[in-house]
């Protein structure tokens, strides 16, 4: 007798993507996939960290955190809808950011107690050219952290883990001359960003 | 559609008009095509052999030139101070690690990352210390409800708790389901009850269905006076508590049998009747609220089906029209009903599309199936299989 099968059955037989089931593993709170997750993806998310923060430590801790949103937060990652490479890598850059942000404050902070109190010279920041590079790396990656979603990917993709366009394409699902266009239209926004003026809230003091 | 209208968007964009202005039409294609490729240039994110085509353009095109160094500024700036310009060509992976400030392209150990992320707020269930294999099924299924309530913990989902989810029951009525559902199994391994009122070990006498219908009203009842947040809190711990019993831990004890909602089963089946009932009211919280929940990992799924299966043939008895039964991937095949007369008919269902539908989830006609032979014989499984549903 034969058995026919439906097409619902057939299509849920098709073996899930890797991503799928890590994923799977990690909702039921199984730690190895947690372990396996940071052995496939950890170089990566120290890298963007590391390349925001120009820290190994933070680098550290913003692996940790991210990490930890993996494990204690799996449904914030949704497999229909991306990749966990783009997603670990966009999750780590945004923590990044934060951190630099938030140190640019406190240093700014510091340097504000340093002049009221007539004493120590600042000590940290090297020469001014180093502090404005600084700056504007903090600026564009600001402004990468904004890019909408379908851009973000391809950029985290070709900058970050180091794909050509063409593999980012095929990692994405999405035509080649996609990925090129929003290469482009990632990068003309960040190029402008340029030209406008420094986020008022990481303005140098004094 | 929407790729193409951003293609051509782009295009539109006036960005490049004036640039393009003074070129004769056989520069074109190649103009074109270049300019296309000058983000990716910028990025180091070419497939080999596209900058043969890019720098002998870059040479003779003065907006093209203008336009690359602008872009590849632009990188460099990205890149920070610390690192000089971007390389030509990919960077794996392994050397992007090492672009900056000479981190080592090994990968630093696990231990330290997991470790921490690990002692933060979620418990590993899979590998819970001393969990036997018959409630591992069970910690998977609390740890994942878990996971998915955490996700209504946000400031902006805070009527979330209030969504619709089964009967008449909302989010925060259906954990307060499970708290009462649990409650049998735990106060037959001597737990004490966490709600007052008329708690006992359902079991088996004929009006257990009610009983456990009446203390279901009664939990729920109870729990809508308080915050949602805390009957999360007593369900976890009355899970908690369940799996730190020595019937979770130890094989022997859990092969004792005992009567339950009317089922007299082993209580290491009792544990996993816990883990269908967690997983499918999880599946019906994350269809109320628009997340996939994915199905119990593989050895945990199967358990189920193991058990459902077992049900099933218990309740056909041993009269029913034979059908052989089985489940896409699986190794085994089972004979339903009589033993004495030929196999009238072959079934064949999915192990998620079947533990849905023994948990009432698929009406018995609606259920994916392969299906061949006696049409009756068929329905009368899948029928006993729905009828089963007692979540």
């Amino acid at each position: 007798m034969p058995v026919e099968s439906t097409p619902d059955r057939t299509v849920r037989s098709v073996r899930p993507p890797a991503d799928a089931e890590l994923h799977r593993r990690l909702v039921y709170g199984d730690e190895s996939a947690l372990a396996e997750a940071y052995t496939a993806y950890g170089g990566l998310v120290r890298a963007v960290a590391a390349r925001v923060t120009h820290s190994t430590a933070a680098a550290e801790d913003v692996a940790q955190e991210v990490f930890a949103q993996l494990w204690t937060r799996p449904y914030a990652f949704d497999a229909r809808r991306g990749s966990l490479r783009t997603w670990l890598s966009m999750l780590a850059h945004r923590r990044a950011v934060d951190w630099v942000r938030s140190e640019a404050r406190h240093r700014k902070d510091a340097r504000a107690d340093d002049s009221a109190l007539h004493a120590i010279p600042d000590a940290s920041p090297g020469p001014d050219e180093t502090v404005v590079h600084r700056e504007r790396s903090l600026q564009l990656h600001t402004a990468l952290a904004e890019l909408p979603q379908p851009q973000r990917e391809v950029v985290h993709l070709a900058y970050f883990a180091g794909r050509t366009y063409r593999q980012a394409a095929v990692e994405l699902g999405i035509p080649e001359g996609t990925a090129k266009t929003r290469l482009r239209t990632a990068l003309r926004t960040l190029a402008e960003t340029l030209a406008e003026p420094p986020d008022p809230a990481l303005e140098r003091g004094a | 559609m929407t790729r193409d209208h951003e293609h051509d968007h782009d295009h539109e964009d006036g960005y490049e008009d004036g640039l393009e202005d003074g070129y004769e039409d056989g520069h074109d294609q190649e103009h074109e095509g270049v300019r296309e490729l000058l983000a990716a240039w910028a990025f180091g994110a070419l497939q080999p052999g596209d900058e043969r085509m890019v720098r002998p353009h870059l040479a003779e095109c003065a907006g093209c030139a203008a336009e690359a160094a602008r872009l590849r500024e632009t990188v460099r700036l990205l890149d920070g101070p610390s690192s000089g310009v971007q390389p030509e060509g990919a960077p794996s992976e392994d050397s992007a690690v090492s672009l900056n400030g000479n981190a080592p392209a090994r990968l630093p150990e696990a231990g330290g990352v997991l470790a921490l992320a690990l002692r933060s707020r979620r418990p590993a269930a899979a590998s819970a210390p001393g969990i036997a294999p018959h409630a591992a099924p069970y910690a998977a299924a609390v740890s994942a409800l878990q996971a998915l309530l955490r996700e209504l913990d946000g400031d902006d989902r805070h009527s979330a708790w209030g969504t619709p989810v089964v009967h008449d029951w909302d989010v925060h009525d259906t954990v307060a389901h499970l708290l009462a559902a649990d409650e049998p199994l735990a106060l037959r391994l001597g737990l004490d009850p966490c709600v007052p009122g008329t708690a006992s070990p359902i079991g088996e006498d004929a009006g257990w269905a009610d009983a456990w219908a009446v203390r279901t009203g009664e939990v729920i009842a109870h729990e809508r006076r308080r915050e949602a947040r805390e009957t999360v809190a007593v369900w976890a711990a009355q899970a908690a508590a369940l799996l730190a019993t020595p019937e979770a831990r130890d094989p022997e004890l859990a092969s004792i049998a005992t009567t339950l909602m009317g089922a007299r089963l082993p209580v290491a089946d009792h544990f996993t009747v816990r883990a269908f009932e967690v997983w499918i009211h999880t599946d019906d919280i994350g269809r109320a609220l628009g997340l996939a929940v994915p199905p119990p990992p593989e050895p945990h799924l199967w358990r189920l089906v193991h058990l459902a299966v077992r049900i099933l043939g218990t309740a056909l008895g041993p009269d029913a029209p034979p059908v052989l039964f089985a489940v896409s991937g699986g190794a085994e095949e089972w004979v339903l009903g009589s033993e004495d007369e030929p196999v009238q008919a072959e079934l064949v269902l999915d192990p998620v599309d079947f533990c849905l539908l023994v948990g009432g989830r698929y009406a018995p006609d609606e259920v994916p199936r392969g299906e061949a032979g006696d049409r009756e014989a068929a329905r009368n499984v899948l029928e006993r299989a729905a009828s089963l549903a007692w979540l």
